[in-house]
């Protein structure tokens, strides 16, 4: 069937890798060896190892790519487990073997998936970024724990353990191999792939007053749980486990893990094969904790921080709405105190020019050049006063050509005063959008009014089109440097944005080469929307 | 040319009133502004109007309580609205709850101001004399006449006012006497 064969194309399509997957697919094979062999020295009988780093290199790659990589992601792994020699046909299970290997994959793909389901859309509140990626780090290993279960419990001689209590430290210490993996390397790995693709901006140095203070609290943890431990009083990571969470709370993710990697490099190397299994697991079960809670706490500081910048963004908003609702109730009042003595004015200035038109030349052409300064007042003072009314006027079909011309209108005299053109490319006048003429008008005008701001060479082009069910509307200036965001811009658009869309439009912002362009479409009236 | 009227022009705003009751005066109407709608409504009965126009907004009685009070005494005269505050609302309104000619915004459109004062002009005398002609009735036959125009045959009329078909034949020819009219469809354009 043919939609069967086009399912099957798309899907091949969607799962096949595309330029730069193949290079990250490349790079995913060194370092997993890499991590793979590293995590050897931490290894058990009945486990793999006590600190599994390929599992940072997993998580980062399939949440900065996708769940799309999944399968490539597995074969990686396969072909990587084999080069070194822990599959090969012929070994006994080798089914169960490549499933053992597929598994996790498995598992944390499909943490990765549902975790950015929930932060999708307006579903969660705490999932304000980075928040996702911190859950992701502390699910994805117990996901995987939790897919091995099964497996654990109905044929636990594939891994070489004998006993529920071999079973539970298997598994125990493979989750805790895999929490303190991913949370030594995903994060810094996600990082510099971020800086690499530009998706984040090179770090500013700390203000020295944070380094001091990080390091302070960090080091006196340490010291004093060093003491507690020279003098027999048990391993004192708690300590640490405080002094992490503290600078992640103050300092946000970069900070905590800068702290968890230092006492992950104090410490990792001394259970590197010397401890009991069990006081191994204990400490290491300690160092996930406060890796685990250290980082979730600086996640959660930096979305609090970006929460509140939303708030306070939106809190300018309202101060701005506030500001023009003041402006256009003052306006309405001046209209109307102009609009009555202009009424008598044009009268008496129409009167003026009709009994003195046989009159003395100069009286003559001095009468009618007030009467007609009067009418193009009054009709101005009409044309203001529907753009500043209180009524609010049901959506009705506009012609483009009429909206652009009052737009313009009212655009002009701020163009003239930036001493910039504003050309307007002639317009369809069949073409009619159905909406509120005042809404629209001042979402096209906030984008008038963004180009003029931004443009350099004094010329600000507006061109209407027709498209299929559309109407096309274009903003575009010249601007070669950096683009200087004046203050209140982003609002502009922000509110033009907000326009458009309640009248099932959109609106683009593109840098084209050295032109800026504000692209509006919106549905044709008659049109199904 | 005699001039047509009276026109009273209401504006709480001396000057525009001025302004609009001289420029309908030149247009050949018999034009006069006042400034507040209680003088007006002290002196109407004894000068009705045949078109008024008025402000909306204005200090106590505004644009639409003086329509109501015009109403009350002169059904004849017609009312033409305007206002530096125009809304869709007030302008429904002005038509249908008020019977007002036109609402106008201002700055006022001339032409738009004399054709609707013309209009309304030639529209208060037609109503006008249609009233003069059916003032004549008695109450009885004011009850026929009403019944008539709604297109009640002779003997339903009888029927509903308890009469014989004979009395309302009279009456009815009593009422086109009077009215001066000659059929049902002349008795209806005077009801209307």
């Amino acid at each position: 069937m043919p939609t069967s064969t086009n399912l099957f194309l798309r899907v091949v399509s969607f799962l096949c890798p595309r330029r730069w997957d193949w290079l990250l697919l490349a790079l995913y094979a060194v370092g997993f060896a890499l991590a793979h062999w590293v995590a050897g020295f931490w290894g058990g009988r009945g486990f793999y190892s006590l600190w599994f780093p390929a599992a940072g290199l997993r998580l980062a790659l399939l949440w900065r790519a996708g769940p799309r990589l999944l399968p490539w992601v597995a074969l990686v792994e396969l072909a990587s487990d084999a080069a070194s020699g822990l599959l090969w046909f012929g070994m006994p299970d080798l089914a169960m073997a490549v499933f053992g290997v597929v598994r996790p994959v498995l598992a944390y793909g499909l943490t990765v998936a549902v975790i950015r389901w929930l932060a999708g859309g307006t579903r969660a509140n705490v999932l304000i970024a980075p928040m996702p990626f911190g859950l992701a780090t502390f699910f994805a290993p117990f996901v995987a724990a939790l897919f091995a279960l099964p497996q654990a419990l109905y044929l636990p001689e594939l891994t070489g353990v004998r006993g529920a209590r071999e079973v539970v430290e298997s598994l125990a210490a493979f989750t805790v191999g895999d929490l303190l993996g991913v949370l030594s390397v995903g994060p810094p790995v996600l990082w510099i792939g971020d800086l690499v693709t530009g998706r984040d901006s090179p770090p500013k140095p700390p203000p020295p007053a944070a380094a001091l203070e990080a390091s302070l609290v960090l080091g006196a943890a340490l010291a004093a749980g060093n003491l507690l431990q020279q003098i027999g009083l048990g391993d004192a990571t708690t300590l640490t486990l405080l002094a992490v969470v503290w600078i992640g709370m103050r300092f946000g993710r970069g900070a905590a893990w800068i702290a968890i990697a230092l006492t992950l490099l104090l410490t990792l190397h001394r259970s590197a094969g010397a401890l009991s299994t069990g006081d191994r697991l204990v400490l290491h079960l300690h160092l996930a904790s406060l890796a685990v809670v250290g980082y979730l706490a600086g996640s959660f500081a930096e979305a609090q921080r970006r929460a509140r910048r939303d708030l306070e963004r939106r809190d300018r908003l309202l101060f701005q709405a506030e500001r023009l609702k003041t402006l256009r109730a003052m306006s309405v009042a001046v209209i109307h105190e102009i609009s009555q003595p202009l009424s008598t004015l044009a009268i008496e200035a129409r009167h003026l020019h009709a009994i003195t038109r046989d009159a003395d030349p100069e009286v003559a052409a001095s009468s009618a050049l007030i009467d007609r300064k009067a009418t193009t007042l009054a009709g101005l003072v009409r044309r203001l006063r529907r753009f500043g009314g209180r009524a609010a006027d049901e959506p009705s079909p506009l012609p483009v050509a009429a909206l652009i011309e009052s737009v313009a209108a009212l655009a002009a005299p701020e163009a003239k005063a930036a001493g910039v053109a504003l050309s307007i490319a002639p317009i369809d006048p069949d073409l009619v959008v159905l909406g509120q003429e005042v809404e629209l008008a001042q979402a096209i005008i906030n984008l008038l009014r963004n180009a003029i701001q931004a443009c350099e060479d004094g010329r600000v082009e507006l061109k209407v089109s027709r498209e299929a069910s559309r109407a096309r509307i274009v903003v575009a200036n010249r601007c070669t440097g950096t683009p200087h965001v004046a203050e209140g811009m982003g609002v502009g658009t922000h509110i033009a944005r907000a326009i458009l869309e309640a009248h099932g439009g959109t609106l683009v912002r593109e840098r084209l080469s050295n032109v800026m362009r504000a692209t509006v479409t919106l549905p044709r009236f008659g049109e199904a929307v | 040319m005699t001039d047509k009227g009276p026109v009273y022009v209401v504006d709480d705003d001396a000057d525009l009133g001025a302004s609009v009751a001289r420029l309908l005066r030149r247009h050949g109407f018999a034009a006069e502004a006042f400034l507040d709608p209680a003088m007006l409504l002290r002196f109407y009965s004894e000068a009705p109007a045949a078109c008024i126009v008025t402000d909306v907004m204005m200090g106590d009685l505004d644009g639409f309580g003086l329509a109501d009070a015009i109403r009350a005494i002169d059904p004849a005269a017609a009312i033409i609205f305007m206002t530096a505050w125009p809304t869709t609302a007030n302008a429904v309104d002005s038509v249908r709850r008020y019977g007002g000619l036109d609402y106008l915004e201002k700055p006022i459109d001339e032409d738009r101001l004399v054709a609707a004062v013309e209009e309304g002009v030639e529209w208060a005398s037609r109503r006008r004399s249609a009233l003069a002609r059916t003032r004549a009735l008695t109450p009885r036959e004011r009850q026929v006449f009403d019944l008539l125009v709604k297109g009640h045959s002779n003997k339903v009329v009888a029927g509903l006012l308890g009469l014989s078909p004979k009395t309302v034949e009279d009456h009815r020819a009593a009422v086109l006497a009077k009215t001066g009219a000659n059929g049902l469809a002349q008795l209806i354009a005077l009801a209307l």
